[in-house]
C-alpha cells in the first residue's frame, strides 16, 4: 500500500517545488537511515508522466489512477490544474513522494506527484512549469484525460515536449467524432505516439476476434471480408447520435488496418439512426455498419462486433459479444455453429488502461494504423501511417 | 501396430555442429529431409499468420494440441506443471481446441483425476482463489488414462484415445508429450511413442514434441546413452529438455541486458574484465530428498546445468538473431572452448565440501550426514567451486570462479563481473584506494543489478569512497512475473525451442563435469564435513581465490 511520507508546504515557484522535492527524499533517506546495510538509496523512475487535468475533480480522479500505477510506473507525475483564470498570474503546487512496497515487502519504490494550480496567464504557459521540472533523459508520457483541445496554442506547446499522448476517447463529448477526426490529424502529422483508453479497451475484444482467425483452416476467411457490423449502446429514449461512438469506430478501424482495407467511402449517418461506410478490401466491397442497440450497458459501449467473411461457396460469420467479465466468440460456419467459446476476460480498469497507455510500445504501430483508418472514415486526408515516435 | 520400427532405424543424433541446423547445409538425406520439412513449416506458417494477432500478447496463437501429461500424479505434475496449465488456461492463452491427457499407472477417472486436480490448484496455483468458471472449462478437456509405461498395448489404446480426441476436440494430431517421470522411465516412454507411430509427424498436419525433465543422464555417457536413445525415435527438433531456470524472469532479462545495451559489449572481454563469479547458494539443507541427493551430489545437481547455463549466458557471443538454434549454437561453443580439467586440475581448480551441523538464520540445524536418508558416512558432495578458462578469443585468460551449496548463510543467486583496476592509481594518497568496479546481476532473491564503482567523499580533501548502484527488478516493475514452467510449456506449445537445451549443450555441459566427479572418485576420501551449516564453505574455497589474489564476493 501506498503511504505519504511527505505533505509538504504549498510551493509557489518551479524552485520551491524542486526544493520540496529534495526534502521529501532527503526526508526518507533519513527515515531509512540504518535499515539498509549498503545500498543507497536509489529513487526508481522509469517515465514523467504528465496530466492535464483542468479541473480539481479531474485532477484528484487522476492522482489517485496515478498513485495505484506507481508501483509498476514509477515515475515523476505533474498534475496540472488552471484555477482562476481572469486572475494573477502564479501557480499553487503540492509535493507528494510515495513509498510502494515490493511485492516480496523487501524493498520500497519511489514515485513523486506535484500537483499544480496553475492561475491566471500562467495557466496559459504550462509548458514553462512543467519543462524544468522533468526527470532528465526519461520518457514524457501527456495524460489528457478529458476533452483535449487539439487544434489550440497550449496543444501545441504541451504536445512539443511529449513523447506520447494518452487520452480516452470515449469520454469526450458528444459522438467524440470531431476530436477523434482531429486527434488522427495531430498524430498522423506530428507522428506521436497515442494511446487512447478508448482503443485499449478492446483489447479483449481484438483477441477475441483474433482467435476466430487461429485455426489455419479459416484465415483464409480474412483475406474475403464482406461485411463487419459494430452494434453500440445507446440510452432508451435517447437519439443514437447522442453516444459516444469512438469505440465502435476503433473497431471497424482496427479491423480495416490489419486486414488491408482501403476507405472508399467514409462514414455517413442513415435516417434509421445508424451509421455506414464503404471500404475495399483487393478487389471487393466491404460495408461497414455501426447499428444502434438497447443495452444495459453504457452508452456508446460496444454490444457486438460481426464478421461475416466469403471464402469460395463458404460463408463464416465471427461474432464476438462482451460482458463486464467475459467475452464470447461464437463462429458460423454456413449458419452452423462451429465454435463457441467464453473467455474469462473483465473489462479493464482505469488503472491497467494507464499501465498499458505507459506500457504498450509493442501497440504503437497498431494504434497509429488504426487511428489513421479512424481519421480516414471521418474524412480527414491522414497521412499514411508512419513509425511512431520517428518525429 | 501403427508405427514404424524404430528400433532398426539409425540414431538419428545430430553432429555438434549438425545440430545447430544453421551452420552447414545438410548432409544425409534424413538431414535434408528435415531441412525441407522444418523449412516447409515456416513457409506454411509465415503464409498464414493471423494478421489481427499483431500488437497483441502473441503474435501467433498456439496451434489445436493434446497437452499428454505422462506422470501425472506425481509431485511435478501437481505442484509445477498443472498449475501452469490452468494458469496459461485462465489468461487465455491456450486454444479452445485443447484438451489435456494425463498419463500414469493408478487407476482413476476423469472425474476423480479432476477433483485431484482442482484440489492441487488450491495449494499450488499462483493466482488465488482459482476461478470456478475457467477451471469448469479446462476440466471439461482433461482425462485420464491409466497406463503402466511399459505396457505397449496401453500406448496403443493412448494413441486411439488421442485420435478420438482429435475429433471430439479438433486437437489436429498435434500433441506435446510432457514426460514428468523418473528419469529412468525417459527412454522406455520415448521408445513406446516410437513404436506406437505416435512420434511421427506429417506434412498434412500433425506436429509431435517431447518435453524432458532434467536431469539429462548423470555423466557423459549416460547422456549420449540417454540422447542416442532419444533420438532414435525423435528428431532433436521435437525433443524439448526442460531447465526451469532458463524460465526465469531474470535469467531472460541477462539475455535483454546483455544485448540489448550497447554500453556493456565494448567492455565484456578479456581487455576488461579481471573474473567472474557465479553463486548458487541455497540456505535450505536436502529438505526430504536425501535419497535423490546422494545419488546427485551440488555438481550434478547444479553446476552440470544452472552454473554452466549462466556461464553460457554471460560468456556467449551475440547470437544472430534470438532463433532458437542461433541461440544456442552460441551458447555450446562456449562450452566447447572450456577444457575438461585432468586430475590435476580437478585437485587444484575444483572444491567440493559438505556441510556440518551448525546455524542458519539463527536456528541450529543437522550436518547432511544427519539428514534423513543420507548415509552417515556419506562422501556426497553438498558444495563445489571451481575455476574455470574459456578459451577462446575473447575470454582467453580470465578466470570464471562457480561455487554452489547447501546449508549457506543465505539464498542467492548471482552473477558478478569484476572489472580491471585502473592502470594507474591516481588516488594512492588518499584515504582509501578505490576498489575495482563490479557489475553484479542479481538472479535471485532481489532480482536486480547493480554497478559498484568510486565517487569522491564530499569535502576538502581527496577522500575515494567506494559507492554502488542499485537497480533493483523489483522496485522498478513491481509486476506479477510468469512462473517459469508457464513460460517453458507455453514456448513448447509454440515451437520455440530458444529456452531449451540443446543434446549437444548437455553433452558438452557433461563432457566438464564428468571428469570432475571421475577425478574425484579417484582421489582419497574426502574429509567429510568440511564447513559448518550457515558459513560460505570450505575454506579451500576460500583458498581457490586467495591465491590469485582474489576473494569471493561477500553477499
Amino acid at each position: 500500500m501506498a503511504q505519504d511520507l511527505a505533505a509538504a508546504p504549498i510551493a509557489r515557484s518551479v524552485p520551491e517545488i524542486e526544493r520540496q522535492l529534495a526534502a521529501a527524499w532527503a526526508a526518507e533517506r533519513e527515515r531509512r537511515a540504518g535499515r539498509t546495510e549498503s545500498h543507497v538509496l536509489a529513487r526508481s523512475s522509469v517515465s514523467n508522466l504528465v496530466v492535464v487535468a483542468g479541473q480539481p475533480e479531474t485532477a484528484q480522479r487522476c492522482a489517485a489512477i496515478v498513485g495505484a500505477t506507481a508501483g509498476r510506473h514509477p515515475s515523476r507525475t505533474l498534475i496540472l490544474g488552471v484555477a482562476d483564470p481572469d486572475g494573477p498570474a502564479g501557480l499553487e503546487a503540492r509535493v507528494e513522494a510515495l513509498s510502494i512496497p515490493t511485492p516480496s515487502g523487501a524493498a520500497l519504490t519511489g514515485a513523486e506527484t506535484v500537483y499544480v494550480a496553475a492561475r491566471g496567464e500562467t495557466g496559459r504557459h504550462l509548458a514553462s512549469i512543467i519543462l524544468p521540472l522533468l526527470v532528465h533523459d526519461l520518457p514524457v508520457a501527456l495524460w489528457w484525460p478529458v476533452d483535449p483541445q487539439f487544434h489550440s496554442h497550449r496543444a501545441d506547446r504541451l504536445l512539443a515536449l511529449a513523447d506520447r499522448l494518452i487520452v480516452d476517447g470515449s469520454e469526450w463529448a458528444g459522438d467524440g467524432l470531431d476530436r477523434l477526426a482531429a486527434l488522427a490529424d495531430v498524430a498522423g502529422r506530428s507522428r506521436l505516439p497515442v494511446a487512447d483508453f478508448a482503443l485499449l479497451r478492446q483489447y479483449r475484444w481484438r483477441e477475441a476476434l483474433a482467435s476466430v482467425y487461429d485455426l489455419p483452416d479459416l484465415r483464409p476467411h480474412l483475406r474475403s471480408v464482406r461485411a463487419i457490423t459494430v452494434e453500440f449502446a445507446t440510452v432508451e429514449g435517447q437519439p443514437a447520435y447522442l453516444a459516444n461512438i469512438v469505440r465502435p469506430v476503433y473497431h471497424v478501424a482496427w479491423l480495416a488496418s490489419r486486414l488491408g482495407m482501403s476507405v472508399v467511402t467514409p462514414m455517413r449517418s442513415e435516417p434509421d439512426g445508424c451509421r455506414t461506410a464503404v471500404l475495399r478490401q483487393g478487389g471487393h466491397a466491404v460495408a461497414a455498419e455501426w447499428r444502434p442497440a438497447s443495452s444495459d450497458l453504457g452508452p456508446g459501449s460496444t454490444v457486438r462486433v460481426e464478421i461475416v467473411s466469403r471464402h469460395g461457396r463458404d460463408e463464416l460469420a465471427g461474432v464476438v459479444a462482451a460482458d463486464e467479465r467475459s467475452v464470447q466468440v461464437t463462429v458460423q460456419d454456413r449458419g452452423r455453429e462451429r465454435a463457441h467459446r467464453i473467455y474469462a476476460a473483465p473489462r479493464l480498469r482505469e488503472v491497467e488502461l494507464l499501465e498499458r497507455a505507459i506500457d504498450d510500445r509493442a501497440g504503437d504501430r497498431i494504434a497509429a494504423e488504426a487511428l489513421a483508418v479512424a481519421g480516414r472514415l471521418l474524412a480527414v486526408d491522414v497521412p499514411a501511417a508512419g513509425r511512431p515516435g520517428a518525429r | 501396430m501403427r508405427g514404424r520400427d524404430s528400433g532398426q532405424r539409425e540414431p538419428r543424433t545430430m553432429s555438434p555442429r549438425r545440430a545447430s541446423g544453421a551452420s552447414e547445409p545438410p548432409r544425409t538425406a534424413r538431414e535434408l529431409r528435415e531441412a525441407r520439412l522444418v523449412a516447409h513449416r515456416r513457409r506454411r506458417a509465415d503464409a498464414s499468420a493471423n494478421p489481427l494477432r499483431a500488437g497483441l500478447r502473441l503474435d501467433r496463437a498456439p496451434d489445436p494440441c493434446a497437452f499428454v501429461l505422462l506422470g501425472a500424479t506425481g509431485d511435478l505434475a501437481h505442484r509445477k506443471v498443472l498449475p501452469a496449465i490452468y494458469e496459461l488456461w485462465r489468461t487465455n492463452l491456450l486454444p479452445a481446441e485443447f484438451s489435456v491427457v494425463a498419463v500414469a499407472r493408478r487407476p482413476y477417472t476423469d472425474e476423480s483425476f479432476a477433483a485431484e486436480v482442482r484440489a492441487s490448484l488450491a495449494r499450488y496455483s499462483r493466482v488465488q482463489p482459482v476461478d470456478e468458471s475457467v477451471w469448469a472449462e479446462l476440466a471439461r478437456r482433461i482425462t485420464y488414462h491409466q497406463l503402466d509405461f511399459g505396457d505397449g498395448p496401453g500406448f496403443e489404446r493412448l494413441s486411439a484415445h488421442l485420435d478420438q480426441l482429435d475429433a471430439a476436440h479438433g486437437t489436429a494430431g498435434n500433441r506435446l508429450f510432457y514426460l514428468a517421470v523418473q528419469p529412468s522411465q525417459v527412454t522406455e516412454i520415448v521408445r513406446q511413442i516410437g513404436q506406437t507411430g505416435m512420434d511421427h509427424e506429417s506434412r498434412s498436419g500433425g506436429w509431435r514434441r517431447v518435453v524432458i525433465e532434467k536431469p539429462f543422464g548423470r555423466d557423459s555417457e549416460s547422456a549420449r546413452h540417454l540422447n542416442h536413445e532419444v533420438t532414435r525415435v525423435l528428431r532433436e527438433s521435437q525433443v524439448y529438455r526442460i531447465d526451469h531456470y532458463l524460465g526465469k524472469e531474470t535469467v531472460r532479462n541477462l539475455l535483454v541486458f546483455r544485448f540489448g545495451n550497447g554500453i556493456f559489449e565494448p567492455v565484456w572481454n578479456r581487455s576488461y574484465v579481471d573474473h567472474v563469479q557465479i553463486t548458487v547458494a541455497e540456505s535450505i539443507g536436502v529438505e526430504t530428498r536425501g535419497s535423490f541427493y546422494e545419488e546427485t551430489g551440488a555438481a550434478r545437481d547444479i553446476l552440470q546445468n544452472h552454473l554452466l547455463q549462466l556461464l553460457s549466458l554471460v560468456a556467449m557471443e551475440p547470437p544472430t538473431s534470438f532463433e532458437a538454434d542461433a541461440l544456442r549454437d552460441q551458447k555450446v561453443e562456449v562450452l566447447r572452448a572450456m577444457a575438461p580439467p585432468d586430475p590435476d586440475a580437478v585437485r587444484r581448480s575444483i572444491v567440493r565440501g559438505q556441510y556440518g551441523l551448525g546455524w542458519v538464520r539463527g536456528t541450529a540445524v543437522a550436518g547432511y550426514r544427519e539428514e534423513p536418508e543420507v548415509d552417515p558416512l556419506s562422501e556426497t558432495e553438498t558444495y563445489v567451486a571451481g575455476r574455470f578458462i574459456i578459451d577462446d578469443w575473447r575470454w582467453s585468460g580470465v578466470p570464471f570462479y562457480l561455487r554452489a551449496g547447501k546449508r549457506l548463510p543465505e539464498r542467492a543467486t548471482e552473477i558478478a563481473v569484476q572489472f580491471k583496476e585502473v592502470p594507474l592509481r591516481l588516488f594512492r594518497e588518499t584515504s582509501g584506494d578505490p576498489e575495482p568496479n563490479v557489475l553484479t546481476m542479481r538472479i535471485q532473491p532481489d532480482e536486480g543489478i547493480l554497478l559498484r564503482f568510486a565517487a569522491k567523499v564530499p569535502g576538502l580533501g581527496l577522500d575515494v569512497r567506494t559507492v554502488n548502484m542499485d537497480f533493483d527488478y523489483g522496485t522498478s516493475f513491481v509486476a506479477d512475473s510468469p512462473d517459469a514452467y508457464e513460460t517453458l510449456i507455453l514456448d513448447a506449445l509454440l515451437g520455440d525451442a530458444s529456452l531449451f537445451t540443446r543434446a549437444d549443450e548437455v553433452e558438452a555441459a557433461w563432457g566438464i563435469v564428468t571428469p570432475m566427479i571421475e577425478g574425484w572418485a579417484a582421489m582419497p576420501a574426502p574429509r567429510f564435513p568440511n564447513y559448518p551449516a550457515g558459513t560460505w564453505g570450505p575454506e579451500e574455497a576460500e583458498q581457490l581465490l586467495a591465491r590469485e589474489g582474489r576473494r569471493w564476493r561477500r553477499i
